[in-house]
């Protein structure tokens, strides 16, 4: 079942920033820092619960046909709550993101009017009334590729309390071209 | 009075210096404060010619003129916003307190933990600053964890000669609460590799500081002593006047001992000794084992009190003064200036004219032209190392604390009493102990204690000097007894050897009590033996035996007494080793033995893992009688070594260079390689608690090389001379002292002993080295037959293995091995010759080899088919009767063809079978005598003896049977062995057998995971396999590092060229299949969580694969597999574009 919070598209530049001791790409219009932070905290209650298997970014086109999709699977060890040690993951993460920084080669050139979106793929769904966040999310629309596409791992990082997976999806070269 | 005057004007001067310092670096930043503003003005005149002058400049829009322009007003915004944010978050804010870092200026390079941002945090809290960008003139330090290898390498140009520190620096600073010095933390890449002396006396720092700041006047020391030596000539006033405070300490303290030196010393710091440091350290060829009795107290020592290494040796101190036969020592000036180098002018001679350590070392060379025939005649004999083979007796003999018992041989009221020696028993000294007997043991004294110490534990403990006299003396009973009972004896020690009484008739345990009676008898004093079947077994033995007793320890009960002997026990387990072994919970050798030899290797270096391999299975193959030529002859001071001037220092050098050539005239030999090591105090070293010591020093040395070997003095004092010249030290902060001749070369032409011996220990070490083809062959034999010897309990399936890799290595030297034979006169007795190795000759290098020896090769051959025959009997029994008869004849007559090499005739499958087993059991043929393991089994101790092909031919229920009786562990090893056999068999004819072998080795391989356990099981499996490209895997891994990950291993062998992968044609097929399971299994096991190394790995193999047939079979193969799995678990295919 997927879930998508809202998507726009803001013709706006990310600009490079230091953040916990990495460069991070940070958008520069408030309003789109806003959705991309309220989009990743309101994963965050359904990550903790192990709730959320996959997130992706998804570039789609105007057809609403994606043209790339940037999926981190999850798998988040319950038996650890709170105990988890922050600087154990704080290095597999680093690596993580690191590599996300350098995977640009293996993207696509996207076409002139693309959007995006933020969707997660959840195990179950959702009850709506046992949290208001819940409300946020909403059925997306994006439409997808008839063939099984191609993956391209980016990064993986198991730790016992949480394994991250991050890999690029793109159309099947037999996927039939719009 | 005098002293304490200066010392505060000196120190007035030095606070007053501080202050100017201060004051000037004030007043330096004021006009540095002024220049940024004049260079703002200019700034701005700049810009304004700029802007009139030229538009085409880019910045023409912009307030700036240039890129530089703009950098230095971002700067000084930058500086202002952090002025501005310092100035509210500093706490301390203008107040007194001085801040932390005032006056550093730190720039953060690269990723850090903490973060720049944190440090920066740091900086503005505690009145340092932050440079944001690099300035050579702003910042003071840089900071950071990890700098790029082009950098290291450049340091300067990217440090400017700026301090590169570590950012616990600044953390452990803000702890404190006060500016550290920021050398401990310099960040390691940058540090000397070498240990350095200061990393041992880290632990003990603190305490001594403390130590120091109760005493006062001690720190005063060096200052004293600098400026006394200033002075020049007085010198001899100056001891007199530091020690008068402490007089006076000592006189209200009440003690009224004789000793104005050593007291002082000893009242001036309580602290047991962080520095006593080695006095002497004999450079000569000691070997670590000089002295049982002492190196195994002292390694309790050690233990008990984390002591440093160091110590192991500073149980020597030499003290002239008592030797010198002064007792009481009343007059204290001139005995002061006989410690040191300052005022006695033998001062080299006299201090190694009382080392133990020198004793020890010069000692051997007595020994050696004392008994020269006599080891030169056993040596003749042992090289018919066969003898190995068979059950060896070692005996190892030692006396009991030797240093003591011949010293009270002539007393004999003292044998029960605590008695120690050493130099000087002046009971507050801070001299060592150097011996202790056992009674006073049982005081818990031990050598390389303090006299103070040990007289603390047992008042009553009688220390005598040394008697150098009376040890060569009793060396020489002991040794003229042990001569006479055996003519392989190894002298370890003076008072330590080594017997091989194999040969001797008689029950060893009645000859080692024979022998310790007589040795009682003719010396006075007691020496303890171990027997055990080599020479490690022996010394531990010993170990159990002591004191005054003998030890006996079969083979049957080698496992036992190694399980639960605490690793530190093992020669060659020093203080270090102990340490890191302790880290992976190692603690006896039992646990030892669970840890792989690859690991071992990996983690301690090749021979260090071999040895504790080895030696933790009771293994050892040294043979006695191997006297190992040093490698270097030296000598070194370090104690009391103390120069006025440069003169000084020369005089003793020279002196130095004297001793050194002496020695090396004593044994025979002249060196190319001189090594002149220096010590040098520490800047903030204080006066050693030794007497005389050397204290902290930091280690510096410089050699060179010259063509001619050399022992002349002059020649060496001319160099040393220019080593010296090139340290460019101040003389008086040296404290030691050590010249180091290596790079041997015998004076006399007899350099056959030498060859002899390097030929043996070549043998030993099993190292299988290219020379001549026959002499590889006569190593290859002896080393596998160490190799069996040792692994006894070993299934013989390894053997093989081991076998096979010998022979592979035997094919790739062929051709070395050829060009050689033409320059062998007088090739290898033909006995000597190794069947295995000979079979798997090709055909053309064993006609040549053939004529050598006249054509005796082939009879030799014929003759151990005999043998090979009655070898399939008894090892193959069990599954011959179901062999029809006709096969066994034709066994016979294929087996000279398989000799031979030639193409075997593929008549019908059954004579394949027998073609394929006879050399697998012929191989093992070899081996299985020699090894000395009595397997009169019926059955094949491994699988891996079993043939498969035979095996398949069985009745299922006695296949069942064969398995049920053979090892479990084994049973993987079952189908890589299928492979064992010469390549000669055709491929298509094997084609339909390795059919049927998959079909009954699937059951393994599916059964068990490959990738379980560390090593995953298949680098076993691997390992014994014969197929070259399933051992490169299995050695990558261990190349690899051994991480358990594919992507590596794979990375690793592509740096092999692959195509040659392809060389192989027998086994391709379960090569396949076996590879094809492996990378299966593992995709199974990462598929869920790593995609990304599985994408990995197979990208690698992609490449592989466009090189190598094999390589694009397998791939076709896993590929298919991989992307059904990858489509199950993500819903998509991996993404494998041919491009790149």
């Amino acid at each position: 079942m997927n879930w998508v919070m809202v998507n726009l598209w803001v013709k706006g530049a990310f600009e490079r920033r230091r953040y916990m001791n990495l460069v991070v790409q940070r958008a520069c219009h408030p309003q789109l820092r806003d959705y991309i932070h309220s989009a990743v905290f309101g994963l965050l209650p359904f990550i903790q619960k192990g709730m959320v298997e996959r997130a992706a970014v998804i570039f789609f086109n105007t057809d609403g046909i994606p043209v790339e999709r940037f999926v981190f699977k999850l798998a988040v060890n319950q038996s650890y709550g709170s105990k988890v040690e922050d600087a154990n993951l704080e290095f597999s993460l680093r690596s993580f993101l690191i590599k996300l920084s350098v995977s640009e080669s293996l993207t696509k050139v996207l076409p002139r009017d693309y959007r995006w979106e933020i969707t997660a793929y959840f195990r179950s769904l959702p009850e709506a009334s046992a949290n208001k966040d819940v409300e946020q999310w909403i059925p997306t629309d994006t439409r997808q590729w008839e063939q099984p596409p191609l993956l391209t791992p980016i990064k993986s990082m198991s730790s016992e309390p949480l394994c991250v997976q991050l890999y690029i999806e793109h159309p099947s070269l037999s996927e039939p071209k719009p | 009075m005098s002293m304490e005057s200066t010392r505060s004007a000196n120190s007035a001067k030095r606070s007053f210096n501080n202050n100017s310092n201060s004051a000037s670096s004030n007043s330096n930043s004021n006009p540095s404060n002024k220049k940024k503003k004049t260079s703002q003005k200019t700034l701005g005149v700049a810009w304004g010619s700029n802007s009139r002058s030229s538009s085409r400049s880019s910045f023409s829009n912009s307030p700036f003129s240039n890129f530089g322009s703009y950098m230095v007003e971002k700067n000084r915004k930058l500086q202002n916003q952090f002025e501005a944010e310092a100035s509210t978050s500093s706490h301390g804010g203008s107040g007194s307190v001085k801040p932390i870092f005032d006056g550093v200026s730190i720039f953060v390079d690269g990723f850090t933990v903490p973060s720049s941002q944190e440090l920066r945090g740091y900086m503005l809290k505690h009145g340092g600053r932050f440079e944001n960008y690099f300035s050579r003139r702003r910042v003071t330090h840089i900071i950071c964890s990890n700098l790029p290898d082009s950098k290291i390498k450049n340091l300067r140009s990217f440090s400017r000669g700026l301090p590169v520190v570590k950012p616990t620096w600044i953390l452990e600073s803000v702890t404190a609460n006060k500016l550290l010095s920021w050398v401990p933390y310099q960040l390691d890449q940058l540090a000397n590799n070498q240990p350095k002396l200061s990393a041992f006396f880290t632990l003990k720092r603190s305490s001594v500081s403390n130590g120091a700041s109760t005493h006062a006047p001690c720190q005063v020391n060096p200052e004293a002593e600098d400026s006394s030596l200033k002075v020049g000539t007085s010198g001899d006033t100056y001891f007199s006047e530091v020690s008068e405070p402490f007089e006076h300490s000592k006189q209200i303290s009440g003690e009224s001992d004789d000793l104005v030196d050593e007291n002082s010393n000893a009242s001036l710091v309580e602290e047991p000794a962080n520095s006593s440091g080695k006095p002497c350290e004999v450079a000569m060829a000691v070997p670590s084992n000089i002295d049982t009795e002492d190196e195994s107290s002292v390694k309790n020592y050690l233990q008990s009190n984390h002591y440093q290494p160091s110590a192991l040796v500073s149980s020597n101190c030499i003290n002239n003064q008592n030797m010198k036969g002064s007792p009481s020592s009343t007059v204290s000036e001139p005995s002061n200036q006989s410690h040191s180098t300052l005022g006695d002018p033998n001062f080299v001679e006299n201090y190694f004219k009382n080392s133990r350590l020198h004793f020890i070392g010069t000692w051997r060379n007595r020994y050696r032209k004392r008994f020269r025939t006599l080891s030169d005649g056993f040596n003749c004999t042992s090289s018919n190392i066969k003898a190995s083979a068979l059950k060896t007796a070692i005996m190892h003999v030692d006396m009991d604390c030797f240093f003591v018992s011949v010293v009270i041989r002539n007393h004999l009221e003292l044998r029960d009493k605590p008695v120690a020696v050493c130099h000087s028993d002046n009971r507050k000294g801070t001299a060592e102990i150097s011996s202790a007997n056992y009674p006073a043991r049982d005081y818990g004294i031990k050598a390389g204690m303090f006299v103070r110490d040990a007289k603390a534990l047992c008042p009553h403990l009688v220390i005598f000097p040394y008697n150098f006299e009376a040890y060569e003396e009793v060396a020489d009973q002991f040794y003229s007894v042990l001569h006479k009972h055996g003519n392989k004896v190894q002298a370890v020690s003076c008072d330590e050897a080594f017997l091989d009484v194999t040969d001797s008739e008689g029950d060893p345990q009645l000859l080692a009590s024979k022998i310790r009676r007589e040795i009682f008898e003719t010396t006075g004093c007691t020496a303890s033996a171990g027997i055990a079947g080599n020479m490690l077994m022996a010394r531990l033995a010993t170990r159990t035996a002591k004191p005054d007793g003998q030890c006996y320890i079969p083979p049957e009960r080698v496992d036992d007494y190694l399980s639960q002997l605490p690793i530190k026990a093992l020669p060659g387990v020093g203080y270090v080793l102990e340490e890191k072994l302790k880290k992976q919970n190692v603690w006896t050798c039992g646990q030892l033995c669970m840890i792989s030899k690859d690991s071992l290797q990996k983690d301690f270096g090749l021979k260090t893992g071999e040895m504790l391999w080895n030696y933790s299975r009771g293994v050892d193959n040294r043979l006695v009688g191997l006297i190992q030529e040093s490698k270097s002859v030296g000598a070194e001071v370090n104690w009391g070594v103390r120069f006025k001037d440069v003169k000084d220092a020369q005089n003793f050098l020279s002196n130095l260079c004297k001793e050194v050539s002496l020695r090396l005239q004593g044994c025979g030999v002249e060196g190319r390689t001189f090594t002149l090591k220096i010590k040098k105090r520490r800047k903030d070293a204080e006066e050693p608690t030794k007497y005389m010591g050397h204290g902290d020093c930091e280690n510096l040395s410089h050699s060179t090389t010259v063509p001619v070997a050399t022992d002349d003095v002059e020649v060496l004092q001319r160099i040393t001379k220019q080593l010296f010249g090139s340290f460019h030290l101040d003389v008086k902060e040296i404290r030691g002292v050590g010249l180091q001749v290596s790079r041997l070369e015998s004076t006399e032409n007899s350099k056959q002993g030498l060859e002899r011996n390097s030929l043996k220990s070549w043998l030993t070490s099993a190292s299988a080295r290219t020379e001549e083809l026959c002499k590889n062959n006569y190593v290859a034999k002896e080393s596998s037959n160490q190799g069996c010897e040792g692994e006894g309990d070993e299934t013989l399936g390894q053997l093989c293995g081991n076998s096979v890799g010998l022979s592979i290595q035997m094919d790739s030297n062929t051709s070395n091995g050829a060009a050689c034979l033409n320059e062998v006169s007088v090739p290898p007795p033909i006995c000597h010759l190794d069947m295995g190795v000979l079979k798997s000759l090709p055909p053309e290098l064993f006609s040549e080899l053939n004529e050598i020896y006249g054509g005796k090769l082939v009879d030799f051959v014929a003759k151990n088919k005999g043998k090979t025959e009655n070898m399939n009997h008894t090892l193959r029994a069990y599954s011959h009767e179901k062999i029809e008869g006709a096969m066994k004849e034709g066994q016979a007559a294929l087996l000279p063809s398989m000799v031979f090499q030639n193409e075997i005739p593929v008549e019908n499958k059954a004579k394949q079978h027998i073609a394929k087993e006879v050399p697998a059991v012929s191989g093992a043929e070899s081996f299985v005598p020699a090894s000395g393991l009595t397997k009169t089994d019926l059955i094949p101790s491994s699988l891996s003896q079993v043939d498969t092909a035979v095996l398949q031919q069985l009745p299922e229920e006695l296949k069942v049977d064969i398995l049920e009786h053979l090892p479990a562990h084994r049973m993987q090893v079952f189908s890589p062995n299928v492979l064992l056999y010469p390549t000669e068999i055709p491929l298509e004819a094997l084609g339909t057998k390795t059919a049927e072998n998959n079909s009954g080795s699937k059951d393994f391989v599916l059964d068990n995971n490959l990738w379980f356990g560390t090593p995953p099981h298949w680098v076993e499996k691997f390992k014994v396999s014969n197929c070259l490209i399933l051992n490169i895997l299995a050695e990558m891994y261990y190349k690899s590092g051994s991480t358990g990950n594919l992507s590596p291993i794979l990375q690793c062998i592509s740096s092999v060229s692959i195509h040659q992968l392809d060389a192989f044609q027998d086994g391709w097929d379960e090569a396949m299949y076996i590879l094809c399971e492996l990378l299966k299994q593992y995709i199974k096991l990462k598929i869920e969580l790593d995609i990304e190394e599985i994408y990995v790995c197979f990208r690698l193999l992609r490449r592989f694969a466009m090189k190598s047939e094999f390589f694009i079979q397998m791939y076709n193969i896993v590929y298919p597999y991989l992307q059904a799995l990858v489509g199950e678990n993500y819903g998509g295919n991996l993404h494998m574009s041919l491009k790149d």
